[in-house]
């Protein structure tokens, strides 16, 4: 199948050596990026990931010094968990939308959590609390009802979870976050 | 022949594919490169190139080792950003509410009064401005050279050669070839240290007369007071003018009122009622202390110049501007309300305080107008002496509370108390003064047109075509010596 399609793409007579040469450097190059961009940590769990651009530092501190820290990592929250498909597609897209941002260093200076992002979070907090909350019925608080102006969500209650009130990029620089693998201080 | 067309056809479509192959590795480069990049700027710090010696003036020196700062301070110098009260353009405010030409009438501010721009032109807009005269000799004209005090780094180095209180005691043009560099670094760093520093000795002998130490100060408070070197009440105290901040007796406006009368201060005699009065300057900082941010520990820096970060590099951001131009980076650090919702919260607040702002000055003019009519009637020195001690008091706080152009936001239910109390005592004199009408025999009075600043400027009798060719004359001959003088010096360092 593959040697197939290879066939109908590859050239013909003078045309091969020109060919293989430019698909060679567009492949090179290709797995360069994937090297440096540290791109095969973006399908893990680990929250050092998401501080791989240092736009993410104060949500990365904030978080660190929380108690959730303790139970979760960022994707336990941040994206949802009812089922691989959803989860991955979200995170494809999420991430993608956050690397096209931050190339174009077109990222604001105070973050705010976007309309799809905060119905992901409202699940997810009923996915790990839901038995806490099943008596005052605040399990049947949505994203949805909240982004019509009908109801609240979690943290417009309890606002300091697990990020803080102060939400500026530079609001937690002096805190303790990875850098990137390849280039942190050798001793 | 079949074969030969589809090689030919097949040889058109490789080129294609060649080419956009070029254009997609390279895009591919550029994207592998800022990859590269952003991963390593997070780690670059920057190192100083230059040695800044104590009292250096230029801006642009420090800019070398500082590059990220001097930048965004060089932005200082738009002036396209307008917001519904204010902006950072010059604005004519005397055009724009001819009332105050009536209000200062006896004062150089009914001359020539502009909205300010920003530090950029500090030293530009007090040598063009009317309110300084047009001095063609280093003894000559109205103002002293305390005038510089706010507009220079230049100042606290002048300071340092001649000394204080010799500085503050010549005219405005004696120091004109040395006041070169407009508002910038040294006036609040440490070339050494970078900390920030008090240069302006007002300040500093201000809290000693409140009984306080400067030098016992938290950073976080240092980050409004090195704004509250300038941005304060102040005046020129006795034949030395020497800059004085009249915080004695404290800092809100019944308690500099209390100083300024305990031996009988006035700024000027008002050209229509003769009331002895009094002129507010810019009391931000004060004003700002009596708000809810002050309150909760914000300080001026937090706004007017938040915290940004770049590449990973977190400093100050020194386009010092109004927040309203930059909502994201000041108020929605701690709001998580939407811009719109933000503006709007200020904009109340300054509409609400703009009605009373309408009602006191409308009232003022109408008292300084009677005023001026029961005098033209024979009214006598006893018989004025109290309505013209509550015209005082009025416009004072009138005057206080609006001549910062920010107060109205920074503390609302302050101005709004101020203006409600300036109303008071201006409708309390216009009664007396109806009695004394009733008295003199005065059946009505004509008020004015001064539906426009030339109206207003011509019936408190100044001239204005005078005052602008004479400014001229001084912006053609000696501007030019000045700042040739300063270069001059400056090549030499």
């Amino acid at each position: 199948m593959i040697k197939r399609v290879f066939q109908i793409i590859r050239p013909e007579g003078k045309w091969k050596i020109a060919a293989s040469v430019i698909g060679g450097a567009f492949l090179g190059i290709a797995i360069y990026l994937f090297i440096v961009s540290n791109a095969s940590s973006y399908l893990s769990d680990d929250p050092a990931t998401c501080v791989n651009c240092h736009l993410m530092s104060p949500q990365y501190s904030t978080w660190y010094h929380s108690s959730h820290r303790e139970v979760t990592n960022c994707n336990d929250c941040h994206v949802p968990h009812n089922n691989v498909i959803n989860k991955y597609f979200f995170k494809a897209k999420d991430g993608l939308r956050h690397a096209t941002v931050f190339t174009l260093r077109n990222e604001p200076q105070v973050i705010f959590i976007k309309s799809a992002g905060i119905k992901v979070v409202q699940e997810n907090c009923k996915r790990c609390h839901e038995k806490l909350n099943e008596n005052t019925e605040l399990k049947n608080l949505t994203g949805e009802k909240y982004l019509r102006g009908e109801d609240k969500v979690c943290w417009s209650c309890h606002r300091e979870v697990p990020h803080g009130r102060v939400n500026s990029l530079s609001s937690t620089v002096h805190t303790f976050a990875p850098l990137p693998e390849d280039i942190k201080l050798k001793k | 022949m079949e074969q030969n067309q589809n090689i030919k056809k097949k040889g058109w479509v490789n080129w294609i594919l060649f080419f956009a192959t070029i254009i997609i590795v390279f895009l591919l480069g550029m994207l592998a490169n800022s990859v590269t990049q952003r991963r390593t700027e997070a780690r670059l710090v920057n190192t100083p190139k230059v040695q800044i010696k104590d009292y250096e003036p230029r801006n642009k020196i420090w800019g070398e080792n500082y590059p990220r700062e001097y930048q965004s301070y060089l932005l200082t110098a738009d002036t396209g950003f307008r917001s519904m009260f204010n902006g950072s353009g010059l604005t004519d405010m005397l055009e724009l509410n001819p009332k105050m030409v009536i209000l200062w009438a006896g004062y150089a501010f009914s001359k020539d009064y502009n909205q300010p721009r920003g530090h950029y032109y500090a030293v530009n807009d007090v040598r063009m401005t009317l309110r300084t005269g047009s001095p063609l000799k280093p003894d000559e004209g109205p103002q002293p050279s305390t005038c510089w005090a706010c507009k220079s780094p230049d100042v606290p180095r002048m300071m340092n050669e001649v000394g204080i209180s010799d500085f503050y005691k010549a005219k405005w043009a004696f120091y004109g070839p040395e006041i070169h560099n407009p508002i910038g670094c040294a006036d609040c760093h440490d070339p050494k240290t970078m900390k920030l520093r008090i240069s302006r000795p007002a300040l500093i002998e201000a809290f000693q007369a409140m009984g306080k130490d400067i030098n016992k100060v938290s950073h976080n408070e240092m980050r409004s007071l090195v704004c509250a070197q300038c941005h304060v009440e102040y005046y020129f105290k006795g034949d030395g003018k020497y800059l004085t901040f009249p915080w004695e007796k404290g800092t809100t406006v019944e308690k500099i009122e209390e100083y300024y009368d305990s031996y009988q201060f006035k700024d000027w005699e008002h050209a229509l009622s003769k009331a002895p009065m009094l002129k507010a300057q810019h009391p931000d900082y004060e004003l700002f202390t009596m708000g809810i941010h002050a309150e909760r520990g914000v300080s001026c820096a937090d706004c007017h110049m938040p915290y940004i970060s770049e590449g990973g590099q977190k400093y100050t951001n020194h386009h010092i501007q109004s927040p309203l131009n930059n909502i994201n980076a000041s108020c929605q650090v701690c709001h998580r309300e939407s811009e719109q919702t933000l503006v709007k919260n200020v904009y109340d607040r300054q509409i609400k305080n703009a009605e009373l702002r309408e009602k006191a000055e409308q009232l003022l003019v109408k008292a300084h107008v009677e005023a001026k009519a029961a005098w033209d009637a024979g009214a006598t020195e006893t018989d004025m002496k109290d309505i013209l001690q509550l015209i005082r008091q009025a416009q004072w706080r009138w005057d206080f509370a609006v001549a910062g152009h920010g107060s109205s936001f920074h503390a609302p239910v302050e101005v709004a108390r101020i203006l409600g109390n300036s109303i008071e005592r201006v409708q309390e004199a216009r009664v007396m003064l109806a009695k004394l009408h009733a008295k003199l025999g005065i059946k009505e009075v004509k008020y004015p047109d001064i539906s426009t600043k030339d109206k207003a400027q011509a019936y408190i009798g100044l001239d204005m075509k005078k005052l602008k060719e004479e400014k001229e004359v001084f912006v053609k001959t000696v501007l030019p010596e000045w700042d040739k003088k300063a270069e001059e010096r400056e090549s030499k360092w």
